[in-house]
Parts: structure tokens; sequence; C-alpha cells
């Protein structure tokens, strides 16, 4: 296209047209010269920049009123020429900017003059235009005091034009041009960085402007929002670069040594502003007020543009002027704290690498000052935040939390700081337990009952562990949603990550003594702090220092879970039912079971010797605590890993004891507990976690079965592990099989029902620990289910009155069996034909040989039940009889056929007639009387308990 | 006000299970130096020794080195990972424990059937003496270790007559390098030797049965004893080195197998044939509590440096009790 590259060719063209328009300044005179420069070279017109520049000069500079419209294609024509041109000198500089600017006021007026927006476009392009086509070294000549009028004049036609427009095209241009005037122009034309002195020159020409500048934009950004999100984007921009320009603490530091003022006349020293001291602190003042208003009205702006340049402003600021904005620091925090968790994720994000650059530089963590504001500004928000939890909408609660996980985040390791101070301690908890408060008017969770907790191996077939699960919706009261919820969640972690956890952690148990009011929100803390602190699942922004080793945070554990499982914290009432066999103990009445209930049940605390009816709410509370516990107790497994295992040992029994709690809410979560156990572990099933763990199990057991009135479910748990066992826990289980005999012994009348549940269990686990050697596994198994099936079978057929009599007949007779009346028994010739003969063994002589362990405990239990045959309760009774039998007789057959000439069976005559009394019994029942006998279980079962109610 | 309901009584910290057959013999080791590691180590009826870590409660590691022949004693040497155990196959092992080895060194062998256990006296790390029953059942032989060279053996006086020694207890004062040894024997009476000059220093007649146990507190220079019979004794030591019984404390039932007073010498313990643990105040003897849990006579009591009791019973259980704990 440029035809003419030599300045002779282009000035042979141009000159013509230039004489024309100096001799009539029309438009179409104008527009030929603009077209007949498009035709020249880039250098060429550079050469002759003066000459063409002449003409148009002289058509503005003529007195007169001028046509609009040829001033604006003057002016066009002028930033043609500019455009692609450099302007080398100081002079002309300096010239064209007061003749662009003057062209938009009328000689005679101050104000702007009523121009078209064409013009006003024009104008301000050429300016904009202008400031880029100047030399580098010749602009910074151009910022010297003296042109402080006329920048200044500038500055405020441009502000005005930005602020008083209609056309959002003038305003943005204007907002453009201001940033160029201003040196922030962030286009690539200015590739050459100020040193300090020249930043430091430019500075204190442009304090001159801050105060009419930064009032101005505030203006417009907290304008109208329809005016358009980018010229508040814009403004928001120049003010924050004007701003942190000025007040930049690395110019101000350097001011504050001593300076020669450059010597100016005497007019123009007026205008000069000084930045020592005072005029700093003023303007910060003054500021923050503009500040406060920008952050209220932006951090809501609907369009996230805005937001994220805010979040721009924030951090321009707090990294340029922290010392001398040191005010409006606290609203700036707030401010990109509580744009973190905007709903646009671009704000999110940059949100987020501020605040990460601000930790990794140090900016708060290195600022006393900035510590400070921030844990006023905690303070002052854990204060207010009950009574905002309880005014706001959910919304607003998700928005205040978040700003309280912002500062958390902010403080990082810094939060001790906090900490240490007890006010803030105090409050912080406070809030964060008045905001956890349960709902606990539910009566569907008191209500709900597992009855098939004998199936805990069975129930969780597919092992989902907790964290994958959705866990059981808890109502709170404050509020519903449940992101509000893991806010708060989060910044409990959060505490317990940076924070001095043993700190945290000793208050909160604190306050978990404190009160039942308490206590559950207390203990839901203490489970994210520990989850905080082994750093799971925390969004974390700067590296803390110390972290918590594996060996404290186990300790630590190690005593929240003796909290937790303690008697007065882990036996709480959560039924007003009793099992069956509690029904009978409380019938025994005896005042210590009553008061051991108002012993445990914390919530009301009724009057002494009153009939003690927890209300549904206090069930429900309590069941929420058991649940939150062993919520807790998982999450410490979760947090320990392997290091758990070492907890086994104080953990498992409570864990297990609860899988078997009526409360479905509680087994529920017990059984979830247990599978997260075995993952944390590493063991493969539940089966294997029960086994390979009972010697801990047993332990509990033995202790407990000590004190069964106070601990009535260890029978469950002895149950469930023997379920879950094999053959390697019997040399374990054989002193505790003892103790349950012995206590049996001791509360015969009592508890009788679920000692023979146990005894059961234990039959069936000899059954199967020790197969019949001759057929392995399998038969014996089916056998089993054989008997089983048979019994359904007759439990399926239809009874009638002679098969009742039939039964009662039989019952009498064995009965009669059963208590030792063998005399007309063939068994007689039995007992003489076997003469007690020992054999020769290499045993000591003196040792007779024991009876394996399983048949002596088979023996053992067999004795026991002789007596309950005679139980005065026909229910335990019966079901003593029907589900023991089978199992001995099982059991004892195949000891005597792999074993026909131990002398086990023979060493005391007076057992062995027991014995055998027993296997007759048992196997008449099978025999010949199962048939009958069995349908009349039911019938039997339902008369008694009718009439025990 | 409801009156509340008294605690039950408590129970054992914790029970040990799974030795499978009587336990004769206790012994904490590890030291207080390694806290989380600290070790109990359990002589059984059957022979073996099993070496617990009262961390995960479990067994770490089992020792056969008697042949099946119940162990009776065990004693880990100060400042090593050694430990002697007695067994009733007339051996004396001693077993190094470093760096998860367990192999037998050393053995001596016991030239007598007796029940009386060992008793060691820790000079130094290269030298020590061992005292145990010697050859004649009336004998206490006194062997240099690691040499086992024998340095001496003590036999009573021909017209003494005092049986079996049952229990040894070897020591030294404070003040002279004197090795010194208690001997408690099957006639019911306590004496001290001079082990250099081989020579009875005092003898005292406190129990009508046979001495089962004792326990000497060097620093109080005050001893206590107990027998088959229903009586406890304390008997102190005067500057004449005479022995002197100072009082007795009768109880319920009787047969005490062990007695052990605390390191801290705060408490005492003893372990009853009436199944019960007893403890006593070791200044005052003022009886502290019984603690009822075995279901067989307790065979031993132990212990440990932190505090920490230990019991082992016919009824195949340790039970781990934490009492009146230094806070």
């Amino acid at each position: 296209m440029a035809v003419f590259d030599t300045p002779q060719e282009a000035f042979g063209i141009l000159r013509p047209v230039c004489v024309q328009l100096t001799k009539t300044q029309t438009v179409e005179n104008v527009e030929h010269l603009q077209a007949q420069l498009q035709a020249v070279s880039d250098t060429a017109l550079q050469e002759l920049q003066q000459y063409i520049l002449f003409p148009l000069r002289f058509t503005l500079k003529t007195p007169g009123p001028k046509r609009e419209r040829l001033v604006q294609s003057v002016v066009e024509c002028l930033t043609f020429v500019l455009s692609s041109t450099c302007v080398k000198e100081q002079e002309l500089l300096q010239e064209l900017f007061s003749e662009l600017s003057t062209c938009l006021y009328s000689p005679n007026s101050q104000k702007p003059a009523a121009v078209s927006e064409e013009l006003k476009l024009a104008v301000i392009q050429g300016l904009n235009t202008l400031m880029h086509s100047a030399y580098g070294d010749i602009i910074l000549a151009f910022y010297k005091p003296s042109i402080l009028p006329r920048l200044g004049f500038a500055v405020s036609l441009l502000l005005g034009l930005a602020e008083q427009e209609k056309s959002k095209q003038i305003k943005i241009a204007a907002l453009k041009c201001l940033q160029v005037l201003l040196f922030q122009c962030d286009c690539q034309d200015h590739p050459r960085s100020l040193d300090e002195l020249e930043q430091q020159h430019l500075g204190d020409l442009f304090a001159s402007f801050l105060p009419g500048i930064s009032t101005a934009l505030t203006r417009v950004i907290t304008g109208d929002f329809k005016q358009g999100h980018s010229i508040v984007v814009c403004s928001l921009k120049i003010f924050h670069k004007t701003v942190g320009f000025v007040m930049a603490d690395e110019q101000l530091r350097r001011l504050s040594k001593a300076q020669a003022e450059p010597v100016v006349e005497h007019r123009i020293a007026e205008l000069m502003v000084h930045r020592e001291g005072d005029w700093v602190k003023n303007t910060s003042d003054k500021l923050v007020i503009l500040i406060k208003k920008i952050i209220e009205c932006v951090s809501v702006h609907p369009h996230w543009k805005v937001r994220l340049e805010l979040v721009d402003l924030v951090e321009a600021l707090l990294l340029k002027c922290s010392q001398s904005l040191v005010d409006s620091a606290g609203p700036l925090l707030k401010a990109l704290v509580g744009l973190i968790n905007d709903e646009s994720s671009e704000v999110q994000a940059q949100c987020n690498n501020v605040l990460r650059q601000f930790a990794d530089q140090k900016v708060v963590v290195g600022n006393r000052a900035f510590t400070d504001i921030l844990s006023e500004s905690l303070h002052s928000l854990t204060t207010s935040l009950p009574r905002l939890m309880n005014s706001q909408d959910d919304q607003g609660k998700f928005s205040t939390l978040s700003l309280l996980l912002g500062y958390l985040k902010l403080l990082g390791p810094k939060i001790n700081f906090v900490l240490n101070s007890v006010a803030h301690l105090q409050r912080l908890s406070k809030a964060l337990i008045q905001v956890l408060e349960l709902d606990v008017a539910d009566v569907k969770i008191v209500e709900e009952r597992s009855w098939n907790s004998d199936d805990l191996s069975a129930s969780p077939k597919t092992p989902t562990t907790w964290q994958g699960n959705q866990v059981q919706r808890r109502y709170f009261r404050f509020f519903t949603d449940e992101r509000v919820f893991l806010l708060l969640r989060q910044v409990c972690r959060l505490l317990g990550y940076y924070g001095n956890l043993y700190l945290l952690v000793d208050h909160f148990m604190e306050l978990y003594h404190e009160s039942v009011v308490y206590r559950k929100q207390a203990t839901m803390i203490l489970n994210e702090l520990v989850t905080g602190a082994a750093g799971l699942e925390v969004e974390d922004l700067q590296e803390k220092h110390t972290k918590t080793s594996p060996e404290e945070l186990r300790e630590i554990v190690t005593s929240l879970l003796e909290l937790y499982t303690s008697q007065e914290n882990w036996y709480l009432v959560t039924c007003i039912e009793t099992e069956e066999g509690e029904e009978l103990m409380m019938k025994q009445s005896d005042l210590q079971a009553i008061t051991s209930r108002v012993h445990t049940c914390q919530i009301i605390s009724f009057p002494a010797f009153s009939k003690p009816s927890p209300t549904i709410c206090s069930m429900n509370s309590n069941i929420w605590q058991i649940y939150i516990q062993l919520e807790g107790i998982n999450q410490f497994a979760y947090a320990l890993g392997k290091d758990f295992h070492l907890l086994l040992m104080s953990a498992l029994y409570p864990v297990l004891e609860k899988a078997g709690d009526q409360t479905l809410l509680i087994s529920q979560v017990a059984t979830c507990t247990m599978v997260d156990i075995c993952v944390a572990c590493n063991y493969d099933s539940l089966q294997d976690l029960i086994n390979e763990n009972s010697d801990y199990l047993v332990n509990g057991i033995s202790l407990n079965l000590r004190h069964l009135s106070l601990h009535p479910h260890t029978a469950k748990v002895l149950e469930v592990m023997l379920r879950n066992s094999d053959a390697t826990l019997l040399p374990l289980v054989a002193d505790v099989v003892q103790d349950v005999l012995a206590t049996l012994d001791q509360f015969y009348d009592k508890r009788t029902a679920s000692f023979v549940s146990i005894l059961h269990a234990l039959l069936v686990a000899l059954a199967q620990w020790f197969p019949e050697t001759s057929y392995i596994g399998q038969p014996q198994d089916q056998s089993l289910k054989e008997e089983g099936s048979y019994l359904h079978q007759t439990l399926k057929n239809n009874t009638t009155a002679e098969d009742i009599e039939q039964f009662v007949l039989d019952y009498l007779k064995e009965k009669d069996v059963a208590d030792g009346n063998v005399l007309d028994f063939d068994s007689d010739e039995e007992k003489l034909s076997v003469p007690p003969t020992l054999e020769e063994n290499d045993t000591l002589p003196d040792v007779e040989p024991p009876l394996p362990v399983h048949i002596q405990i088979a023996k053992d239990v067999m004795e026991r039940c002789i007596h309950l045959l005679s139980d005065k309760n026909l229910k335990i009774r019966l079901k003593e009889k029907l589900q023991h039998f089978s199992y001995h007789i099982l059991i004892c057959r195949r000891f005597a056929k792999q074993a026909p000439h131990q002398q086990g069976l023979k060493i005391h005559s007076t057992d062995s007639t027991q014995q055998r009394g027993g296997e007759v019994a048992g196997a008449r029942f099978f025999g010949n009387a199962s048939e009958t006998f069995c349908p009349k279980e039911n019938a039997f079962l339902s008369i008694p308990i009718r009439k025990e109610k | 006000m409801a009156v509340p309901l008294p605690l039950p009584p408590p129970g054992p910290q914790f029970v040990l299970r799974g030795t499978q057959s009587a336990v004769n013999a206790l012994h904490f080791g590890g030291g207080a130096q390694a806290q989380g590691r600290q070790l109990l180590f359990s002589g059984s009826q059957s022979g073996l020794v099993h070496i617990w870590s009262l961390q995960t409660r479990r067994t770490v590691a089992t020792l056969d080195g008697h042949g099946g022949q119940s162990v009776t004693w065990l004693q880990m040497l100060p400042q090593s990972h050694q430990l002697l155990s007695q067994g009733r196959d007339l051996r004396l092992c001693l077993w190094d424990l470093a760096e998860g080895r367990n192999a037998i060194v050393d053995s001596v062998c016991l030239e007598s059937v007796a029940f009386c256990r060992s008793s060691v006296l820790a000079e130094g790390q290269a030298r020590w003496l061992l005292a145990l029953p010697g050859k004649g059942s009336d004998e206490v032989q006194i062997l240099e270790m690691p040499s086992k060279t024998s340095v001496c053996t003590l036999k009573p006086e021909a017209d003494a007559k005092p049986g079996m020694p049952m229990c040894l207890g070897l020591w030294q004062a404070e003040s002279s390098p004197r090795p010194l040894l208690l001997a408690g024997y099957e006639d019911g009476s306590v004496a001290l030797w001079d082990v250099w000059e081989r020579k009875v220093c005092s003898r005292v007649s406190c129990h009508e049965e046979p001495v089962m146990g004792l326990d000497f507190d060097s620093q109080k220079a005050r001893g206590v004893s107990g027998s088959a019979g229903k009586a406890l004794a304390v008997w102190s030591l005067n500057g004449q080195q005479a022995l002197q019984v100072c009082s007795t404390h009768q109880l319920t039932n009787p047969g005490i197998s062990d007695i052990t007073v605390r390191p801290d010498r705060k408490i005492l313990a003893t372990a009853g044939w009436d199944h019960r643990i007893r403890v006593f105040h070791w200044r005052t003897m003022k009886p502290l509590a019984v603690l009822a849990f075995h279901s067989a006579s307790v065979h031993c009591v132990a212990f440990a440096t932190n505090g920490l009791l230990a019991a082992g019973s016919k009824d195949q259980r340790i039970s781990i009790w934490s009492l009146y704990q230094r806070t």
C-alpha cells in the first residue's frame, strides 16, 4: 500500500494538499489529506510529521468559532498521523496535548462545551494516541511539575466524561485515556519500566490528583449496576493502580528519607503535594472510607468480572500498600476472604491464587499488624456469629461461615496466636458449639429398631466405607443446608490442622464435661479436630510449621477414646423397653438397677426415686450422642490408619457392643465403624477383624462380666465373637466360658435368657470348630442344616389337641429323665460293665489325661442346662432345651466316635450318668417327641409372656 | 438426692491370656526408657517363657528352653538384653534377646530339684553373682557369672536344720561392697548370710510354715516375708547385722506364694493361694486392697518400674493392675 517510500516523493504528493488545507479549512480538504496520507509509508511520514501537522494544528488554532465537524475530522486526521509516527520533541508534545484537550472546551466558559459525542470520542482517542506516540524520554520529561495545571485539566476533563457521559463507549475511552495519562497503561507499547527515581517523581505528581481521581472513580464504581460491568472493571483497575502507585510503601519509605525539593515556581508549588507522614495519614483515612464503599458495593456486584477485578484490587493494594493503607487491610481482607466461595469458579480460583500467594509471601504471617487485624476481625465475627446464625437465611449463613473459614485459612499457623488468648478461644468455641446445635425432636430415630442384630457378620457383605457413604442426615437447629455443615466441618478441621491440638482438645473436652447441652457439638468438633490434625481432607493454603507427630495424635486419640467409651458417656439410655432378661431383672426391682439408670441418664435429673422415664427427646439426644461418638471412633481410625491397631484393644469392644444395639441408627453406624476400622487396619473382613482381635474382645468381655448389671450387653458381644471366630479362639475363651458359667450360677434367676443364648452360640461354635474327623466339614454342616430344616418343617405342621396332650406327657417324662430319675433306664448294665480301668500312657503316672477343652466345656454347659430344665420361666426352659441338645449330642457323639477308648468319659461315673442322661433325653427329644413337641413351642412361648405382662 | 451407686470394685487394667498353662513366674523388662515398648516375661507350667508387649498386649515371642518343665523364675539382667530363666528341668538358661534374637547363650545346671527361686546380684555389666539352690538339700550355692566359677556354698551349721532354702535374696548394702544373702527356709526362718565369710550373720524364726517368698528394702533395712501360713512377717536389720522381727500381720486365708515391694518402696503386693492379690502400705503395713480376679491360686506378682502390677495365676491368666499411680 505504501506507495511513497521516500520523504521526497511523499512530500511531492502531500504538499499541494497541505497548502490547500492551510488556505481553505474545510472538512473535504482534511479528508483529502487523510486519504493521501494513507499512501505514505511510516518512515516518510515520520520525516514529514511536523510539516503535515502544521496545517492541522493551524486549523485548530485559528480563532473564532469552528464547525464541530471540521474539528472532529482534523482531530481524527491528527490521530492518524500520530498513530503512525513518534513525537520526538518535548514542545510538540506539550502543545499538542493542550491543543487537543482544549478542543472540548469552549474558550470562554469553564464547563465542557456541549459538543457532539463523536467529537468527544475523537478527542479522547487523539489524546490517547498522542500519549502513546511520545518517545519514552520525551514523555518522562513531559511529566514535570510545570505541566501540572494542564495535566490536571485533562484529568478532570476525562473524569468528568467518564462520570457524566451517557455513552458507554465514551466512558470507556475516557477511562482508558485516563489510565494512559496516569502512566498505568497496560498495553505493550511501554517496554521500559521506570526506575525508582522516576517512579517517585511521578508519584509526587499524581499525588495531587489522587483525591479527585479516587472520589470520582468511587462515584463511578458505586454507580448503577446497569451502567455495564466493563466501566466498573475499568474504574476499579484505575483506582487500584493509581492508589497503589501513589501510596506504594516502597515510594513512601524512600520519601521519608530526606529529599531535596525541586525548585519550582510559586504557583505550581502550591499545587504540588508532599507525601509526608501527615499527608499519608490523612489520605489513607479518607481512602478507607472510599475503599469500604467500593467493597460494599462491588462484592455483591452481579457480574463476576467485577468481583474478579475486586480480587485484583485487594491483591494490589495489600501487596503494595500494606503499611500506608493498614487501616483498610481489614475490609480488604474481609472482601477477599468473602469471595473465596464465590459462585463463579473464576473468582474462586483467582481468590485462592491470591490467598496462596499471600501465604507464600507470608503477607499475613510475616506481618504482625495484619495478624492483629485478622484476629480482631475473627473475634468480632465469632462474636456476632450466633446472632447471624439465628437471623440469616441459609445463603447468608453460608457466606458468613465462608468468611470465618477464610480468616482461618489466611491466619494459617498464626491461628495459635488467636487461640492462645482465652477470650478469643472462648468466643470461637462457643460460637461453633451454638451453631452446631442439633435438633433432637425427631421421634423416628428412637422408634427405629434393629431386629436382626444377630446378623452382624452378614449385614455388610459389601464393605462400604464411611467416607463414601452418605452419612445419616442430621438436623441442626440453626440451618438446614448441608453445605453449611460441610463448611463448619472444614472450619473445625482447619483449626485442628493449624492450631495447637493439645490446647483445642483440652478446651473442647472441658466443654464436653461442662454441660450436656454442649456435649454433642463438642464431640463433633473434637472428631473433626483430630481428622484435621491428621491433615486429611483439609484445604490448606500454607504449610503448617509443626506437624502433629503420629505419637502425639495417638495419645490424644487415646484420651478421647477413653472419654467416649467411659461408663457414663457410652451407656446412655436410648430406649424404654428393655430386653426380656432385663425386664425380669426390673421386675425384681432391685433398687440398684433403677438408680444405676438414673445415674447413667444424664439428660434429666429426676428426683431420686421417681420413676425413671426419660423423655423421647432425651433419648433421641442420647442416641445422637452415641452416634457422634461412634462416628468419632470411625474418624479416629481414618485419621490414624494403621496406628489405630494399638487402640483396637480399647475401641473394638465398645463398638462391637453398639453394633448389637437395639436402636437402628446406632447399630448401623457402629457396623459402619467396624467396616472402616477394617479398612484402616487392613483387615479383609469384619470376621477377620473380630477373629484376629478376639483376645482384646475377650479381655473386655471378661472384665465386664464381673459387673453384669452395669454391662448387660456383654453377653451379646460374646455371642457375636463366638460366631465370628474359629477354633484358635478356644484357649482364650475357655476361662471366659468358665466365668460365664460362674456368673450364671450366681444369677440363675435374673439373666438366664441372655446366658442361654450365649451357651447356645458357644455350642454351635464348638460344633463348627471341631468337625467330625471322619466326615470333614460338609456332612456336619449339612446335618445341622437338616436338623434346622426339620425343625422348620415341623413348626409348620398344624397342631391338634392330641398333639398337645402328647407333648405334655412326653415333656414330663423327659423332665424326669433329665432330673436324674433314670433308674429304670437300661444304662445300669452299661455302668457295671465298664469298670474304671486306666490304660498305661506315657504321661506322668499321677496325672489323669484331661478331657479336651471343648469337650470339657460342653460338659460344663450341659451340667448347667440340666438345672435350667426346671426353670420357672417356661420360655427359658423351652428355648434352652431345644437349642442345646442337638449340639450337645453332636459334639459328644463325635467325641465318642473319635476316641472310643478315651478314659475321659468314664472317669467319673456320676458325670457320665449325667451326660448320658442328657444324651438320652436329647435323643428322645429328636427321636420321638420332637414332631409333636416342636410345634407347641410357639404356643407355649406366647402364653407365659402374656401372663407376665 | 439419689444416693450415688457405689462404684463396682475396680478390675484389672487388662488381662493377658494365652499361656495355656499355669503362670509361675513374671518379670517386667524393657525399662523405663522404653516406655512404649515395655515388656513382660511370663514363665509357665508348660516350660515356655512368653514375652508380652504391654503396648499391644500380645506375645512378641515365646522361648522354649526347658523341655516342657515348669519355669519357676525369670530375671532380666540390668542394662542388658539378657534374660535368666530357671526351670524344673534343672537348668538355668541365659537368653540373649537383643535385636529380636532369642537364643540361649549359656546355661547352668542346677544340682537339686528344689522349689527355691534363684537370685541375682549384678555389680556391673561384666560380673554378677548368682545364688541358687545347691547340691545338698539345705545348701545355697553362689556362682560368679558369667564365668560360672563357684564362689562358695552356704551350708547351715549341722545343728540348725532349717530344711531346704525356699527363697533367696542377694543384696548389697550401699555402704559396703559385701554381698549379703537373705534366705527363707523350710522351717519358717529367715537367715542373713555373709557371702564372703560364708557364715550366717543372723537368723530369725518368723513363720511356723515354710517361707514362700521374701523381699527386702535395703534403704530402710527392712524386709518382709510370706509363708504357707496365715501371717506376713516384717523384719528389720540393725547396725550389727542382726535380724529382728518388727511385726507380723495376720491374713484371712493361709498361703502366700510370692511377695514383692514396689520399686518406689511405697506399697507391696502378695500373691495368695486364696486367689487374691493383697496390697499393703509398705511403711505402715496397712492393708490397702484385696484384688479379686483370679479363679485359682496366684503364683507370682511383679511390679514394673512405672508402678504397674502384674499377677500370674494357676488359672492361666496374667492380670495387669494399675494401682496408686504416682501422678
